[in-house]
């Protein structure tokens, strides 16, 4: 009897799932039902990090639509199966804007959004295209290359070190700008790197940065960690630090160099007013300063002024669009030629990035 | 400090989460049982020291809740497995998977916060030695773990105790015969190691790495169980493989940060690699492998 009910009302359940999933999309717009929007991520929220980034540049998509969306957020999601699974999950309840935060989701994700031409979908770090799916990523290595310069300022050793997740072209980029900062300031600053090959292991990371503390590293960017594992090493080491997505200044009021934060908002809030329009088309959105999406905060106020002054002129340059860290000459860390003098890397070079630049003491895993 | 004497004064550190839970995990498998729930019981203990140090409990408080609600949680596998003989295998993974889903609740309102770590303590003499001087520059937790290894192998070598868990773990059918309450040593042998896997957490959360962070055991548990068993149930070489992991994964960091050429997946699979390596081939007379193997390992007992 027992089994026969619950099968019973299993059937139900997945009848109207499908039906849900039927009537979705244009359907559930037609009507008052509020926008459901999803955000899938691989990590806690937290304080901080990247999670915290994507959730909240949503704040300002519910703060202008109000009752006409619902937010959910679904964390600490493995990339993999259960992904899809639960991606799918969300969009057979009716819930027609996806954001899948992690690379990982890509194959799901697109899957999905070919399946459900009324659903939008916005990946994270990836390079696939379709109409009702965009990769999204930040042009970091904007940040970086300004923090590169603040760096060189302050270090005493002129050796400058980076905790890396995986030797991936978006960290590539991110660290061989921060060298190429550096390097403007002062041309014979050394830049060590460790990867880490994961990325959570906060004991790992913490570990890193005191083998890089051990080799006189005094500036130590912790590049894609999500916990203040590196930044809050370097406090108590009295070694100045920063990081990406969002500011860790409160695990170090001292030795705080600036965060590269992401802002995610302005994206976020022109793809929901695309798809309630229905004018959404998917497009590659690699973002940066002069999008408002990245933007270095919480500077530390120990930068000599000099310094601080041409950072801002740099950062001026950058906005609008006349200055990149990647126009040449450029040399690669094994002496060839990265970028002819006078010429720019495209966006499409930056994102494939897999050398670094002169500079950079550690060689790139292969 | 260049990188040897990085090395040197992070090793005994590294290794101290993997040296507790894995002592207890050998205390446990010498009586028998084989709880596979480490990592759960880690990621249990590691939060609960996190939340008692946070709100000001002070890092003693932090370990002791640690440890006593590791030992309830792993209470909970004794039940299952020794009082109702259900399948070690199963129940540990499941009580496992139930220490990392209760730390991630536990943990959820402090996520990525950070507490105070423990001040190191030079021993008089022996620190100022230069170079091998920095092994001796330790936080009080890391002298506590050496005094504790040093313990369970004076217990196992010297004492009835270390006689009646090995008794019982080889022949528990002969130890019960002969007067000894099997299932009650196992139980005892349980929440042993599942203190010392709350210790391990709590060492990882608030004094190596003193913040919270979902997951960030990272698989820990699993290498101590690992070493449990490539250390052949043996205190000495079982603190040797962690000694050894905690120096190599160490190594390849600092070989990364000095800039040597080689690529940095092959520096860190280097720690797995030595250990398994070293621990193999001074464990690879079979006969002596089968002397120390504990024969019940995983079986129920019934009278």
């Amino acid at each position: 009897m027992l089994h026969k009910l619950t099968r019973r009302t299993l059937m139900k359940g997945v009848a109207a799932a499908g039906l849900t999933g039927a009537l979705g999309g244009k359907a559930a717009m037609a009507t008052d039902e509020p926008l459901g929007i999803t955000l899938v991520i691989p990590s806690p929220v937290g304080d901080v990090g990247w999670g915290h980034a994507l959730a909240a540049g949503l704040e300002p998509v519910k703060a202008a639509y109000g009752d006409k969306v619902k937010v959910t957020v679904i964390e600490n999601i493995p990339e993999g199966p259960d992904a899809d699974r639960i991606m799918n999950k969300t969009v057979s309840d009716g819930n027609n804007f996806l954001i899948a935060g992690s690379f990982g989701y890509q194959n799901g994700a697109l899957q999905i959004a070919r399946r459900n031409p009324a659903v939008t979908v916005l990946h994270a770090s990836g390079y696939q295209v379709a109409p009702n799916f965009s990769p999204f990523a930040a042009k970091y290595f904007q940040g970086t290359y300004l923090l590169g310069m603040a760096a060189a300022a302050l270090s005493k050793t002129g050796k400058l070190g980076s905790v890396s997740a995986f030797a991936i072209p978006e960290l590539i980029t991110s660290i061989n700008a921060f060298t190429l900062g550096a390097q403007a300031v002062n041309p014979d600053v050394e830049v060590s790197v460790v990867w880490v090959n994961s990325w959570f292991d906060p004991a790992k990371e913490q570990e890193a940065a005191k083998a890089l503390m051990a080799q006189k590293c005094d500036v130590i960017f912790s590049n894609a960690q999500d916990t203040p594992s590196v930044i809050s090493a370097c406090e108590e080491a009295g070694v100045y630090a920063f990081n990406l997505n969002s500011s860790m200044k409160k695990y170090a009021p001292k030795t705080y160099l600036g965060c590269v934060a992401t802002d995610w908002s302005p994206f976020f809030k022109a793809s929901v007013d695309a798809h309630v329009a229905d004018t959404f088309k998917g497009a590659n959105a690699f973002l940066g300063v002069s999008d408002t999406v990245v933007e270095v905060v919480d500077w530390n106020p120990g930068i000599p002024a000099d310094v601080m002054t041409r950072i801002k002129e740099i950062e001026a340059k950058i906005a609008d669009g006349s200055f990149s860290p990647f126009t040449g000459p450029i040399t690669k860390a094994d002496g060839s030629e990265g970028v002819a003098a006078g010429a720019t890397l495209t966006d499409g070079e930056i994102v494939a990035m897999d050398w670094h630049v002169k500079g950079v003491a550690t060689p790139l895993p292969k | 400090m260049n990188a040897i004497e990085f090395i040197l004064a992070g090793m005994l550190a590294a290794a101290t989460p993997f040296l507790l839970a894995a002592l207890g995990e050998m205390v446990v498998e010498r009586a028998g049982v084989l709880n596979l729930g480490v990592e759960g019981l880690m990621a249990f203990g590691a939060v609960l020291a996190f939340i008692t140090v946070y709100h000001g409990g002070g890092h003693l408080l932090g370990f002791v809740a640690a440890g006593l609600g590791s030992a309830v949680l792993s209470l909970v596998f004794a039940v299952s497995a020794l009082g109702f003989r259900a399948n070690q295998v199963a129940t540990g993974l499941a009580m496992g998977i139930l220490g990392q889903g209760l730390s991630a609740l536990f943990g959820k309102s402090y996520e990525s916060l950070t507490v105070k770590g423990v001040p190191k303590l030079a021993l008089p003499w022996l620190s100022e030695i230069p170079l091998v001087g920095r092994l001796f520059t330790q936080d009080v937790v890391v002298w506590l773990s050496l005094a504790a290894t040093l313990a369970i192998w004076v217990m196992f070598a010297y004492t009835k105790v270390g006689l009646v868990i090995r008794a019982i773990g080889e022949n528990p059918k002969a130890a019960h015969a002969i007067g000894h309450s099997v299932i009650a040593v196992r139980f005892a042998a349980v929440a042993f190691g599942g203190t010392m896997a709350g210790f391990a957490g709590a060492y990882a959360a608030v004094v190596y790495t003193p913040l919270w962070a979902d997951g960030m055991i990272a698989g820990r548990g699993w290498i101590a169980i690992a070493l449990v068993v490539f250390g052949t149930w043996l205190t000495g070489r079982i603190f040797l493989g962690a000694c050894l992991f905690g120096a190599v994964s160490l190594m390849g960091l600092a070989a990364q940060a000095t800039g040597l050429d080689v690529p940095s997946q092959v520096l860190a699979s280097l720690p797995y690699l030595v250990t398994i390596i070293v621990l193999g081939v001074i464990s690879a007379d079979r006969r002596l492998l089968k002397l120390n193997g504990v024969a019940s390992l995983g079986e129920p007992f019934e009278r």
